[in-house]
């Protein structure tokens, strides 16, 4: 009877400790979510007080045009790399080594 | 011969002077639109909307009638999700200014300053005095949390173009997550190149 009622007090004083923890209505699992958070805590407040910017490219006519142009425009001008360094080597690369005696340098 | 140098001359001056780089300071409360694009004019409209929503909100006096004090706000993060590079901070500090300069609603550091501030603090433990030493644990908990959103809507066909933006603000209730107020500003704009 003696035993029982020891471990009877021990259970009932444990009850009532974690009581005493627990704020009015709290959830009695709220340990499992706040050691889950605590890890990630680094993490998730890594962009407190920032802009974080996930931002997409709209389509405008104008700036589609001016890409356009520029793309073009680069094409043309590595095309013009390519030919000169090839015409350069076709012409400078001759039997007897060194520039061709005719057609020289082409830029 | 005279004639020569007079026309060389102005033309010389002509050309000179149409290349010249010229700055000039302007209000910043009436920046000109140049492209259309985000600008100060749009970051000041938004703080002024945002400012006279928060701090008219029911939030405020439902806060005071609680709890008998201030609320004390953290600021989180203000996720761009526009066509632009749109910095919120801008419109942020103003928010935050006016919270701290009608003293309704308190203010606590967050972000890479408040990992600054306790870095500080650490170092104290250790290089300070005793008596100037500033303790751990004794920060003030903020009661909300201030997040937001900005997001844009472009419709564009060949030298028209409509974008609206849409910025977002909310406070949520940091201890019941309950979201306690919403701010919200719309822009349109209509741009013709």
């Amino acid at each position: 009877m003696k035993k029982f009622l020891l471990s009877f007090t021990i259970i009932a004083a444990g009850f009532a400790l974690q009581a005493q923890d627990l704020a009015q209505d709290q959830n009695p699992n709220y340990k499992t979510s706040m050691e889950k958070y605590k890890t990630m805590q680094p993490d998730l407040q890594s962009t407190m007080n920032t802009t974080v910017h996930n931002t997409y490219k709209a389509y405008d006519w104008t700036t589609a045009k001016a890409e356009r142009k520029t793309a073009r425009r680069n094409e043309r001008r590595e095309d013009r790399l390519y030919n000169q360094r090839y015409y350069d080597n076709y012409y400078n690369n001759n039997y007897y080594g060194g520039p061709h005696p005719y057609y020289g340098r082409r830029w | 011969m005279k004639h020569i140098f007079t026309c060389a001359f102005a033309s010389a001056f002509l050309i000179f002077s149409s290349c010249s780089h010229k700055v000039s300071r302007i209000d910043p409360a009436e920046t000109p639109d140049i492209n259309g694009s985000w600008n100060n004019t749009d970051s000041r409209l938004t703080a002024e909307e945002m400012i006279n929503e928060s701090l008219s909100g029911k939030w405020l006096t439902d806060h005071l009638q609680a709890k008998g004090k201030r609320p004390v706000v953290i600021v989180g993060f203000v996720s761009n999700k526009s066509h632009e590079h749109i910095e919120a901070e801008t419109f942020m500090k103003d928010l935050e200014r006016s919270f701290l300069s009608t003293e309704k609603v308190g203010l606590v550091q967050s972000g890479k300053k408040r990992e600054e501030m306790r870095s500080e603090k650490s170092d104290q433990q250790s290089n300070s005095t005793v008596n100037t030493m500033k303790k751990f644990g004794l920060e003030k908990g903020a009661d909300y949390i201030l997040q937001g959103s900005v997001n844009s809507i472009v419709d564009a066909y060949k030298r028209k173009k409509t974008a609206t933006y849409q910025i977002d603000l909310e406070l949520t209730n940091i201890e019941t997550n309950e979201v306690v107020w919403i701010g919200d500003k719309k822009i349109a704009k209509y741009v013709k190149n």
